[in-house]
């Protein structure tokens, strides 16, 4: 069903999965004029997103494997402080060198962030010391990057919020149990919603699939195929704030080597495996006690800190299966239009990625929304202040 | 849960690899080790709440929020909760366990000391819309009102200066919004117009540090019959708060504030500040 | 099955039509998991209600004044059985619980002592259980109608 341009009623968009990607998306089509519906399965931002760390990315994790991806990161970073301000912990971060191998990846990553157009400054050991007493005093290098917190589940509150606001339809609790064609076009979804047991159809224009790493069962209903493999981590909150500024270790992405701070807690985390279905991760006891130790190199406070909590959460990776720990793939994000790929039209898969980027996610999915539907209308959500997120319980 | 190794990836449930969540749930087998029976309340769109009762495989580090969720996904998918960050950071999954509130995701079930684990839905913050999910609009129509920010000043090391081109050094605000003060507090179970602790400590906290808020116009909310003069000083929101956010003590503060202002206005012959 | 074109502005989150779900009156006893501050707040409550109901019936019996010696000589014949005694016990109780965690909630609800809340409901309990103690003994001294 395409929308002759100029027609008088909207396009209706089915988005399946209410993590961030899903509240940017219906935060960005609702802004360009469309009918959103967005279904969750269980409470919003209960999938992936609200599980991760909190980490603002500068984009320095990324920029010397990956200068696009790190030049991506800190666009996004200051577009996030711009439009939702007061929801972070603007701080700053800290790349921290304890061997020579660490120093020897400083350079690497001065160069890198200067070619990402991510600020930076080096700092000497007794000025990181300054900055941060708790850290390890036998560090030799560090690196200032503008690294920030913020709550995981409060910043895309606020795209919900805004969205709702705005026209959106937000339902929670709301399980997407199939997906409706005819001739090869994707024509809705059939969901169950859980607060009552009842099933009913939801007819759209088109269905953009933002489920996660649980995009593969959704994209199977309607019977095309999308890589993503899922990739779980471990992290850990200990009680305390051992830190004010985000503290990355100076070496290619390991494990355990971030700690957040984050209210009074200090988050440390995180490691990565494969599984084949992102349900029932488990916490590996062995995966804990590395954030341990690999967090107390960092600021040894971590080492007697009580753990408030063990949790896994799994990344939704692009790409087929058949790694082995799940860091060989790509951090990037994708738009899969299964007209072009699996002959299927009216359905999008957007996947991958990071929370830092759900923005432009989104950004992309709407214009390949709209280029599909023969919408022309541009985005708007670099620059639109959005409302605060308690706003979503009260509309 | 199960434990595995770094070296060995996999769940070692058969059930649980591959397959599509629409299929029925995997019967369930449960691991060496023993069972908790889970009694949890259950209402369909708010109506009539009963209790359900499950048989739940647990181990050592099993949280209620955990056995909750292996209910969901191996018992009754029809099971309705409200859960996110896993870490006590984002106040969703709030609960009354054992007839006490806490949050789901940080409450192990070894510390509840065996025998029958009973949980239901938060009360006084809202609308039970299903089992254990209430709509917070009782909460943030309270508590919005004193535009207390997210953030704070931060207060960590005498020792810690911000980095160049940082402000101020500032993190979160305690409260996360989980609504267990206004849950255990006797004056919310009856009073409906009172504004209640988590309000009234954001109050304080605009008027301590107002930043972008206004501290006068917290006050102004908060100082009158159904706001600070309300409470009776059970402290059951102090005790029960999984923040340190200290509703009962900010309550207290405000009163001393405004008793302060009143005081002072009738010393110096002026109009109180109300 | 019903079949449904979304509506905007329709928060399925939200159901009008259901009250906020408060406990009520029973959450002035369940004292299920409380700490002092809890149990001195339902202990106020009871021990309110006993004093009120105290009050009424004093009045009452001070009525019976006005009946002349003949009703008031048969109240006093029976005030000093072991039955009125304990009531009178209880009252005291109630009384001083009643009156110390009032002194209490005053000084912590003007702000005057704040952090240190249970720990005055822990002084005043020892000091009202001393009174207490003492004032039982010597009411059991009176059995027998008086001296």
């Amino acid at each position: 069903m395409n929308q002759a341009p100029g027609a008088a009623v909207p396009a209706h968009i089915v988005i399946v999965g209410g993590g961030g990607t899903g509240a940017a998306l219906a935060h960005d089509l609702v802004l360009r004029g469309l009918r959103v519906t967005l279904v969750e399965r269980g409470e919003v931002t209960s999938g992936t997103t609200g599980r991760h760390h909190g980490l603002l990315h500068s984009g320095a994790r990324y920029a010397v494997s990956d200068a696009t991806a790190g030049a991506e990161c800190i666009q996004e970073n200051m577009i996030l402080r711009r439009t939702a301000p007061g929801t972070f912990e603007e701080n700053d971060g800290l790349f921290v060198a304890l061997t020579d191998e660490d120093r020897e990846y400083g350079r690497r990553l001065v160069a890198a962030c200067e070619e990402s157009g991510i600020p930076s400054r080096e700092l000497s050991a007794e000025e990181a010391l300054r900055l941060e007493p708790g850290l390890n005093p036998e560090l030799l290098w560090a690196l200032q990057i503008p690294d920030g917190t913020f709550d995981a589940m409060r910043l895309p509150l606020r795209w919900f919020a805004t969205a709702k606001h705005n026209g959106a339809v937000i339902r929670p609790f709301t399980e997407v149990v199939d997906v409706t064609s005819a001739s090869r076009c994707v024509t809705g979804v059939v969901v169950r919603d859980h607060t009552d047991g009842r099933e009913s159809r939801i007819a759209a224009d088109m269905v953009v699939n933002a489920a996660g790493p649980w995009s593969e069962a959704i994209a199977a209903m309607a019977r095309v195929d999308v890589p993503v493999q899922p990739s779980p981590g471990v992290l850990l909150a200990l009680r305390g704030r051992l830190c004010n500024m985000v503290v990355n270790r100076c070496h290619p992405a390991a494990d355990g080597d971030i700690l957040v701070p984050q209210r009074g807690l200090t988050i440390v985390g995180t490691s990565s495996w494969l599984v084949d279905h992102p349900d029932d991760l488990g916490v590996p006891e062995d995966h804990v006690r590395a954030m341990y130790d690999e967090g107390a190199k960092l600021v040894p406070a971590v080492r007697g800190a009580e753990q408030r909590a063990a949790w896994s959460a799994a990344r939704p990776l692009i790409g087929g299966r058949g790694g082995s720990t799940g860091r060989e793939l790509s951090r990037t994000f994708e738009c899969f239009d299964h007209a072009r790929s699996d002959g299927v039209e009216g359905f999008v898969t957007i996947s991958g990625g990071k929370a830092t980027t759900a923005r432009a996610m989104a950004e992309k999915t709407a214009d390949v929304v709209c280029a599909k539907l023969g919408i022309d209308r541009p985005c708007q959500t670099r620059d639109v202040v959005l409302l605060p997120h308690t706003a979503y319980y009260l509309s | 849960m199960t434990e595995h190794t770094a070296n060995d990836p996999r769940p070692p449930a058969p059930e649980q690899l591959g397959g599509d969540p629409q299929d029925t749930p995997a019967p369930l087998h449960p691991a060496p080790g023993h069972t908790v029976t889970f009694r949890v309340s259950r209402s369909s769109r708010g109506e009539r709440p009963h209790f359900d009762t499950f048989q739940v495989p647990v181990e050592p580090r099993t949280t209620v929020l955990d056995g909750l969720i292996s209910i969901r996904r191996h018992q009754d998918p029809t099971l309705t909760l409200r859960h996110s960050c896993f870490h006590a950071s984002c106040g969703t999954c709030a609960m009354r366990v054992n007839g006490r509130e806490g949050l789901a995701c940080v409450t192990k079930l070894e510390e509840l000391g065996g025998g029958t684990v009973t949980v239901e839905p938060i009360a006084n913050a809202g609308a039970l819309i299903s089992d254990l999910v209430v709509d917070m609009v009782a909460f943030f129509e309270r508590y919005a009102p004193m535009g207390q920010p997210l953030v704070r000043e931060s207060e960590l090391g005498p020792g810690s200066r911000p980095a160049e081109g940082v402000e101020r050094l500032e993190r979160f605000e305690d409260c996360i919004e989980c609504g267990i003060c206004m849950s255990a507090c006797p004056i919310s179970a009856t009073d409906s117009r009172y504004l209640g602790p988590a309000a009234l400590a954001a109050a304080w906290r605009v008027m301590s540090e107002p930043r972008t808020a206004d501290p006068e116009r917290a006050m102004a909310l908060a100082d009158v019959d159904h706001g600070i003069w309300r409470c009776h000083a059970a402290f059951e929101c102090t005790e029960a708060c999984p923040s340190s956010v200290d509703p009962a003590g900010a309550i207290m503060r405000l009163r001393r504030t405004a008793a302060r202002r009143r005081l002072g206005g009738l010393l110096s012959g002026t109009r109180s500040n109300r | 099955m019903i079949e449904e074109r979304a509506t905007s502005g329709t928060p399925a989150t939200r159901r009008p039509d259901q009250p906020v779900r408060r406990r009520g009156l029973v959450s002035w006893v369940d004292v299920r998991g409380r700490r002092l501050g809890g149990w001195a707040f339902a202990l106020n409550r009871a021990t309110g209600l006993g004093v009120l109901l105290y009050l009424y019936l004093h009045l009452v019996i001070l009525s019976m004044l006005a009946g002349g010696p003949g009703s008031w000589d048969g109240f006093v014949s029976i005030a000093g059985s072991p039955i009125l005694l304990l009531l009178d016990v209880v009252l005291l109780f109630g009384l001083l619980a009643h009156g110390l965690n009032g002194i209490r909630v005053s000084l912590v609800g003007l702000g005057i002592v704040i952090d240190r809340q249970r720990a005055l409901f822990v002084a005043f309990f020892v000091m009202g259980l001393i009174v207490f103690l003492i004032g039982a003994v010597r009411i059991f001294g009176e059995t027998g109608g008086g001296r």
